[in-house]
């Protein structure tokens, strides 16, 4: 699968999953190579590209991180809006 | 400058002989480009000392750009009043192993840290690093950008492996038995990936002290603990030893009373020790360093799982491996390293520490999956109810 | 202005470039000390090298200008050198003898605390407090600011039977190590935490915060999509606070602090040992808290006077019994000393071996 259609997947379920379940890296990689059928090391390159590029980001609360969509706050500030 | 802020209650704890707090915040006006961050800490805090209550709002989402860790969000609750404060985040520098600095690098930092911060911080936090208090969401990735590009990197924070951490070790202390600093620079190198993307159920950390003194505490603050000791036979210097008696030190009442496995004796002139009963416990040797030494074969325990009490209570770690070689490049150790934090990021629940996830699936797992034997250093007593598992091994 | 380029993963700095020529040379071939006098030792190498250590207090918390003044003394007696301890003192790393006695001069000039080292009070492991965190139920450096300008001479000059590590935490997230340390203050919560329903709502993921609980307290509230608490099974942790925070835990009149003694984290002698209570709870009485700093006056003189010589705080309690530890030093015992979470089975007594 094309890196560009595995990350808009990534983006999908994250998109879907919020609000409902606060996401680990690990939650994402499973979701994803169960769709997609691809192994872990491909599907964590391409999640760790997203958080580089601020696509998507670590977030903290409840006392633990996850991932998550970045809001538009956080892109202004990292002039990336 | 002087402040805005009437700060009575503060300015008592200027008084005494103790260097003062709230000198120093007072102080971080004078540096600062941003003088109004400290001034309002301090408005701020004396809010907090007549009414006993913080007014701080939970961490929330800040960080530089790639990195999960090392920036902790802080925003007043009160930022109409105290707008200095609004933001108020910690940005995290792991700290050289050992805490040892020159001063031209601890000027370099400060003075980046005056342009973009509050001009506070600790020397150190509770987990090691170099801890940089209080600066805008704005200002964070030009200090990254600053303090990276001269070499300086965030720690870690979050569900995350955290800072490592060690005592002075073999650069100034006798009685390390591994090179901490070489060890703890080695395993933060090893694992920066871990350290800067929380991507674990928790935290984790890490600590090695040279000596059953563990001067970082590592047996209480660490969920994996690495302590020096050694085998082999305590080389005695009798000739030491009468140095010792004829400077007028109580040999039998200072040392020999102390031992807890009564293995030593002293006849007046010299000590013997039976070794087999010896538990390695270091009493005598920092007693009487010239005349004692540990035995030559050096290396660490490594015990697992101490944490504070949040959420069933303290632990203090377990001994798991209990001789381990501590050479360069440590690849045993970071092996086994690895492989005890697969277990227990494949089998935590969010929020669970590595010493609680052992309670609840049991020591028996934990050892299976890292390939550690039981052994009767691992524990006090063996159990007391005749309650006991059998899995399908046992019957091979 | 362009920033300079960032670099990612690089780590810290090698600690190599930090150490003295001195300890370079020496490194793992170090032979003995000598306490010189409460605040500075000297390293002998194998080599017949020389190493002196001046240790002073420093609040923990500092502004770039104490760090610089600190750079200073270091550039002029140490050729730059200096660290910082685990305890937060800060070390002058003097290479050059006759440099020491001018460098202890002027450190006492400018009136900086020189001590620590030896069988004394060293500085105290803290934490944040109402300066920084948003947990804090009283503030750390002011506790220790009040109970080091109390306690100064056992750091600077008086001995002690042995080591005394003192510790203070602003909440039972104990972000330092008063589980393990010989006195130490920690703040604690004594009301149930109170739930606002509709931030709850928002902000909350339900499940997680029911499973926060450690004694199972929590139980949904599907009415308000919120949670409810049962009050006869919650202690206060404040853990669903962490969680959810709109589950409001601080309660500025009846949060303050409690006193816990005889933790021990070395091996020597005896094995490590949790700290264990001694009192229960004081109110918070900012700027000084005096009954807090009376309270571990007393304790600490109680053991000064009554321990032997290598005896830790904790040994020394172990030795004469706690029931003899609460006579000596008249505090009172109470219900909340008796454990009844998971502790119990191992702390009530099975002897009829006891003190009066
Ligand atoms: S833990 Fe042991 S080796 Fe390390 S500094 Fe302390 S006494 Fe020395
Ligand atoms: S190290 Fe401890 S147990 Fe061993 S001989 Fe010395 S005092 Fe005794
Ligand atoms: S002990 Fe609690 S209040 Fe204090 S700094 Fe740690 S988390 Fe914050
Ligand atoms: S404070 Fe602790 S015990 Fe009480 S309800 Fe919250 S999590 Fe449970």
């Amino acid at each position: 699968m094309e890196q560009s259609e595995l990350q808009d997947k990534i983006f999908a379920y994250l998109e879907k999953m919020k609000g409902k379940k606060k996401l680990k890296e690990k939650d994402i990689f499973k979701a994803i190579m169960a769709e997609t059928g691809e192994d872990k090391a491909t599907v964590k390159t391409a999640l760790r590209e997203m958080i580089n590029v601020g696509r998507v980001m670590y977030s903290y609360g409840g006392g633990a991180s996850s991932v998550e969509i970045p809001s538009e706050e956080y892109l202004k500030e990292k002039g990336l809006l | 400058m002087s402040g805005k802020h009437k700060t009575p209650m503060l300015d008592e704890l200027e008084k005494g002989p103790f260097p003062s707090f709230i000198t120093e915040i007072k102080k971080a006006r004078n540096s600062s480009a941003m003088p109004e961050m400290a001034d309002d800490e301090l408005g701020q805090l004396e809010k907090s000392y007549n009414s006993k209550r913080g007014y701080w709002k939970h961490g929330g989402i800040v960080g530089v750009l790639g990195y999960g860790s090392g920036v902790i969000g802080r925003y007043s609750s009160l930022p109409d009043e105290y707008p200095g404060v609004a933001h108020f985040h910690t940005y995290r520098i792991n700290q050289p192993s050992g805490f040892f600095y020159t001063s031209k690098a601890l000027k370099e930092i400060c003075d980046i840290w005056d342009k973009y911060g509050s001009g506070l911080t600790n020397m150190h936090g509770s987990t090691g690093d170099l801890v940089l208090l209080g600066t805008t969401t704005e200002n964070l990735e030009t200090l990254f950008a600053e303090y990276s590009s001269r070499g300086w990197d965030l720690g870690g924070s979050g569900s995350a492996m955290r800072t490592p951490s060690c005592c002075v070790g073999q650069a100034r202390c006798e009685w390390a038995m591994i090179d901490t600093m070489d060890i703890c620079n080695t395993v933060t190198q090893h694992f920066q990936d871990e350290l800067h993307r929380p991507a674990y159920p928790y935290k984790i950390k890490n600590k090695i002290s040279g000596c059953a003194c563990d001067c970082v505490a590592a047996i209480a603050r660490a969920d994996i603990s690495v302590i020096g000791t050694w085998k082999g036979d305590i080389q005695i210097n009798q000739a030491e030893v009468k140095k010792y008696a004829d400077s007028g030190m109580d040999i039998q009442s200072d040392v020999i009373d102390w031992c807890p496995t009564e293995c030593m004796s002293f006849d007046g002139s010299s000590i013997t020790i039976d070794n087999s009963q010896c538990n390695r416990c270091m009493h005598c040797i920092t007693r009487m360093t010239k005349a004692l030494k540990p035995g030559k074969e050096r290396g660490a325990s490594i015990l697992v799982g101490s944490k504070a009490p949040i959420v069933v209570g303290s632990l203090l770690s377990w001994v798991i491996v209990p001789f381990m070689k501590m050479e360069s490049p440590y690849e045993e150790y970071i092996e086994l390293l690895e492989n005890m934090i697969e277990w227990w990021d494949d089998n935590a629940k969010p929020r669970e520490r590595i010493g609680e996830l052992i309670e609840v699936k049991g020591m028996r797992p934990f050892l299976e999956a890292i390939g550690v034997d039981p052994q009767p250093q691992q524990v006090y007593e063996p159990r007391k109810d005749p309650f006991f598992f059998w899995s399908e091994s046992d019957f091979a | 202005m362009a920033l300079p380029e960032r670099q990612t993963d690089i780590g810290p700095p090698d600690y190599r470039q930090f150490l003295p020529p001195v300890i370079e040379k020496n490194y793992g071939k170090w032979s003995h000390h000598e306490i010189l006098t409460p605040g500075t030792m000297v390293h002998y190498a194998e080599s017949g090298d020389k190493l002196f250590t001046v240790r002073v207090a420093s609040p923990r918390l500092l502004a770039t200008d104490s760090i610089r003044e600190l750079c200073n003394f270091a550039e002029e007696y140490c050729d730059g050198y200096l660290r910082f301890t685990t305890r937060n003192n800060v070390e002058f790393l003097v290479s050059d003898e006759s440099k020491l006695e001018p460098l202890v001069a002027a450190l006492k000039e400018k009136g900086h605390m020189i001590g620590g080292i030896g069988p004394r009070v060293s500085n105290v492991i803290h934490t944040q407090g109402w300066v920084h965190c948003h947990s804090a139920c009283t503030d750390a450096s002011g506790l220790v600011k009040a109970i080091m300008d109390d306690l100064h001479e056992y750091f600077t000059t008086k001995a002690l039977p042995n080591k005394v590590r003192l510790a203070v935490a602003c909440c039972v997230n104990m972000c330092g190590a008063v589980h393990v340390s010989d006195i130490a203050v920690v703040a604690v919560h004594r009301k149930v935490p109170v739930i606002n329903d509709d931030a709850v709502k928002k902000a909350c993921e339900i499940p997680t915060t029911i499973a926060s609980c450690p004694t199972s307290a929590i139980r949904p509230n599907p009415k308000e999509k919120s949670v409810t608490i049962n009050e006869e099974k919650c202690m206060y942790c404040g853990n669903c606070f962490t969680v959810c925070p709109p589950i409001e835990i601080h309660n500025p009149e009846q949060d303050g602090v409690a006193i816990v003694v005889g933790g021990k984290i070395g091996s020597l002698r005896t094995d490590p040992k949790f700290s264990k209570l001694a009192i229960p709870f004081f109110y918070n009485e900012p700027p000084r808290w005096p009954k807090v700093v009376a309270a571990i006056r007393n304790i600490l003189e109680t053991y000064a006077k009554n321990a032997k010589k290598h005896e830790r705080v904790g040994e020394w309690i172990e030795r004469i019994g706690w029931e003899d530890f609460f006579k000596q030093t008249g505090i009172e015992f109470t219900f909340q000393h008796i454990d009844d979470f998971t502790f119990m089975r191992d702390t009530l007594r099975t002897s009829a071996a006891f003190k009066y």
